[in-house]
């Protein structure tokens, strides 16, 4: 149903396309924008695409979110993964210890929503900070005991084993969920893909000559829309062809890939790629009305993705205590990633204008409903809460809770 | 700009209005219990008496029988910490090797009391966790009854205290007589039986006390009924379990190459095969509604389907599937060992050759068959994270 959407969308937007050039034929031709089959661009038969810093910035998360579940951990080892200094030897990469990235300084840190709000910043880094501190002081003590409402430990979830608090959460998903949004989502939508950075300085002018940066074969704003690209699939095996491995990193490219896996909305993975890449090759050809339709497009998918993980998890975690025997440890895992994905909606970005589709305030009022129907959090929670936090959540997107909820 | 995202919109509404017309034809609720026949007669199956049937003459005993197998098999350990000889390891072996048998018949009840506890992981995780074990008959302290700690006990953890250190049996002896190791081998055989034969004796008794009355009378048909509950765990146990477990994993099928020590008794080396069989056996067994202690058949799967009438491609569904299993266990009995099957060929191709007889069985059974009695499958594959 969606694929046959976008395909509509599609013709309209065509449609739309055409009767628009017949009425006003005033503005100059651009260079026609050449649309490559894949993401791959060049200048002078050298190669322009570059992320490595955000491929170093998802690497980085890769072995944080490892580390949060060995018990042998420090809060210090942890939080020296979160804000790594240049140099110091935090990772188990040689690479990544060298390099003078950051995921905390990221975090929260796009230049449409935090630029002039680094009071919220703040609060998010701390939110962060707060999970790393509390899965190393509540839960790793009570790695070999059994946990119950009130109390932390392990539960099982079908033959895996979880470590929760005493409310059921499982702070290392709060985290890498909560990445998601506040590194990925953040940084691609809010930053990279913004007209603030894109434009910014000189960087029509240059882009519009042809100018390189220094010693670089990509004009800024071409390395900028890349950046973008790079939140979304810098550990896929083929930069230039991600779709093939959809799953390659734990964060917005796994989940792009889950989506996409749902009947009820595949075709999203080739919408969102589709767009990067015509945005990107419409920056070749200096056509910025079309860089920014994609970028809008991109941003209307990606929060999408976003929304419907938090709902499915809502909905997955709900069926499974819905029945003779409740699978709590199972719902908890659930709930612990749609809490992720719920706190990662502030960072989604509606299309067309500065706003998230939930701000911060509405963002912290579903978690504190989640977790508040009882003295034990999701011990107690229960099926009406869940039911109208995905609804909530829905109805604000082109989506409905059954279509995302299985 | 404006303008384009209006048309969008108009699209999208468009579509919509298409789209609930088409799907709104056919609709179908858990509680619709109107089930038909080919020629479209209402069947009136007695649910009912197949719980009965499967309950009492089929899953009890078959619990019962495994409760014997777990007493002969402590008599076997109470012999052989009195006297560490190797006749009385070989019987410990042998007495391992009859429960673990006799588990196979009843692994696939993972419903009730079974479900309430986890009782599959619990006796039977694999592979086992040797280093975890290791440490844990080195001195540092574990609890059998945590989570984690699944990997470290049950069957294959006994499998391993039998068979999978030392390289005979008259070496272990050796250790089991003059060293310290011996006697923490003995304290953690116990400590793991223990917990085997709690877990056991808390479903029996769960079963035979409360569970067999609600299990029965719990006799609609709806999502939360007791036929339609255990037909997906009795396919899920297929899939997950007999098809993958057993053969799919260790053959390499989900990971692309062979994962030889992810075989069931992956120590004793020769039997994994013959548990397999013993799965396959009682599955069958089930599926036709054969009392366990022998004697008549009673109401099963295979009476609802005839009683449905249920045909495909012309052919009785009952029959079709009894045949598949026929096959496929040929097909199994046909193979050396799997370890030898797995680890002697590169591609493992006969044994992959099996294993696609047994994946036939998967759409006749969670397709077919359970759209003829209009019960809903209620399980996916998992998030996998």
């Amino acid at each position: 149903m969606k694929k046959l959407a976008f395909t509509l969308m599609t013709v309209t937007g065509l449609l739309f396309v055409s009767c628009d050039s017949d009425d006003d034929n005033d503005t100059p031709d651009e260079t026609a924008i050449e649309n490559p089959a894949i993401y791959a661009f060049t200048r002078n038969n050298e190669n322009t695409v570059n992320f490595s810093g955000q491929t170093t910035r998802i690497r980085m998360g890769e072995e944080l979110i490892s580390k949060l579940k060995d018990e042998t951990s420090s809060e210090a080892a942890i939080d020296a993964m979160f804000a790594h200094v240049e140099g110091a030897n935090d990772f188990s990469e040689a690479e990544l210890n060298a390099s003078d990235k950051s995921i905390k300084s990221k975090t929260a840190a796009s230049n449409d929503f935090f630029f002039a709000n680094t009071a919220d910043q703040a609060l998010i880094q701390a939110d962060f900070e707060a999970w790393i501190a509390a899965q190393v002081d509540e839960v790793f003590p009570n790695w070999n005991t059994a946990a119950a409402a009130g109390s932390p430990g392990q539960i099982a979830d079908g033959s895996s084993t979880r470590y929760i608090s005493a409310k059921g959460l499982e702070y290392n998903q709060l985290v890498n969920k909560g990445l998601i949004g506040a590194l990925m989502v953040d940084q691609a939508l809010n930053n990279y893909l913004g007209t603030g950075v894109l434009d910014a300085g000189s960087n029509i002018t240059d882009n519009d000559a042809g100018t390189v940066a220094e010693g670089k074969t990509y004009t800024t704003m071409e390395h900028k829309w890349d950046e973008a690209y790079g939140y979304v699939y810098g550990l896929n095996a083929d930069v230039a062809n991600p779709n093939d491995d959809l799953g390659a990193d734990s964060f917005l490219n796994k989940y792009v890939g889950r989506v996409e896996g749902d009947a009820d909305f595949a075709g999203i993975a080739d919408d969102i790629f589709q767009a990067f890449k015509l945005g990107r090759a419409a920056i070749v050809a200096g056509d910025y009305d079309v860089r920014d339709e994609q970028a809008q497009i991109i941003r209307e998918l990606i929060s999408e993705v976003i929304g419907i993980r938090a709902v499915y998890y809502l909905q997955q975690g709900k069926q499974a205590l819905d029945q003779p025997s409740p699978e709590f440890g199972t719902a908890f895992h659930d709930f612990s990633e749609g809490y992720g994905f719920i706190y990662s909606l502030q960072f989604t970005r509606k299309p067309g204008t500065n706003e998230p589709y939930f701000t911060k305030a509405e963002v912290d009022a579903f978690l504190s409903d989640l977790m508040d129907d009882g003295p034990n959090g999701l011990w107690d929670v229960e099926f009406s809460t869940l039911d109208s936090l995905s609804e909530a959540i829905a109805e604000r997107f082109d989506f409905t809770v059954a279509q995302a909820g299985s | 700009m404006k303008r384009y995202w209006y048309f969008l919109i108009v699209g999208f509404l468009v579509l919509w209005a298409c789209s609930s017309d088409g799907s709104d034809e056919t609709p179908m609720t858990d509680d619709d219990i109107s089930v038909t026949d080919d020629d479209g007669t209402p069947v009136t199956f007695d649910r009912n008496a197949m719980l009965v049937n499967w309950a009492d003459n089929i899953i009890i005993p078959a619990y019962e029988a495994f409760e014997a197998e777990l007493v002969l098999l402590n008599t076997a350990f109470d012999s052989f910490s009195q006297d560490q000889s190797e006749i009385n390891l070989q019987a410990l072996r042998s007495a391992w090797l009859n429960a673990y048998t006799a588990w196979q018949s009843i692994s696939m009840f993972e419903i009730g009391p079974a479900e309430n506890i986890d009782f599959r992981l619990n006796m039977n995780s694999y592979p086992t966790n040797v280093e975890l074990i290791e440490d844990f008959l080195s001195g540092e302290n574990y609890d059998l009854t945590l989570p984690s700690n699944r990997v470290v006990k049950g069957f294959p953890a006994f499998d391993y205290l039998l068979n999978g250190w030392e390289s005979s049996d008259t070496a272990r002896i050796a250790v089991f007589q003059n060293e310290t190791r011996g006697g923490q081998v003995l304290s953690y055989m116990d400590d793991v039986l223990g917990n085997m034969t709690s877990l056991t004796a808390t479903v029996v008794e769960e079963w035979k006390d409360n569970y067999r009355d609600t299990f029965i009378s719990n006799d609609g048909a709806s999502a939360t009924a007791s036929v339609d509950l255990f037909v997906n765990d009795y396919i899920f146990y297929f899939e997950k379990f007999l098809r993958a477990g057993k053969m799919g994993i260790p053959l390499g099928i989900f990971s692309g190459s062979p994962l030889p020590d992810r075989i069931e008794a992956y120590y004793q080396e020769d039997v994994s095969k013959e548990l397999f069989v013993a799965a396959l056996d009682a599955f069958q067994n089930f599926f036709n509604g054969a009392a366990f202690n022998g004697g008549a058949s009673g109401s099963s799967l295979v009476s609802y389907l005839q009683d449905l009438n249920t045909l495909k491609d012309g052919e009785s569904l009952d029959q079709l599937i009894n045949t598949q299993i026929d096959v496929a266990r040929d097909a199994v009995n046909g193979l050396s060992t799997f370890k030898e099957e797995i680890e002697d060929n590169d591609p493992p191709t006969a044994m992959r050759s099996a294993y696609d007889e047994v994946q036939r069985l998967v759409p006749l059974l969670k397709v077919d068959m359970v759209s003829a009695m209009s019960i809903s499958i209620d399980f996916v594959d998992a998030d996998g994270d």
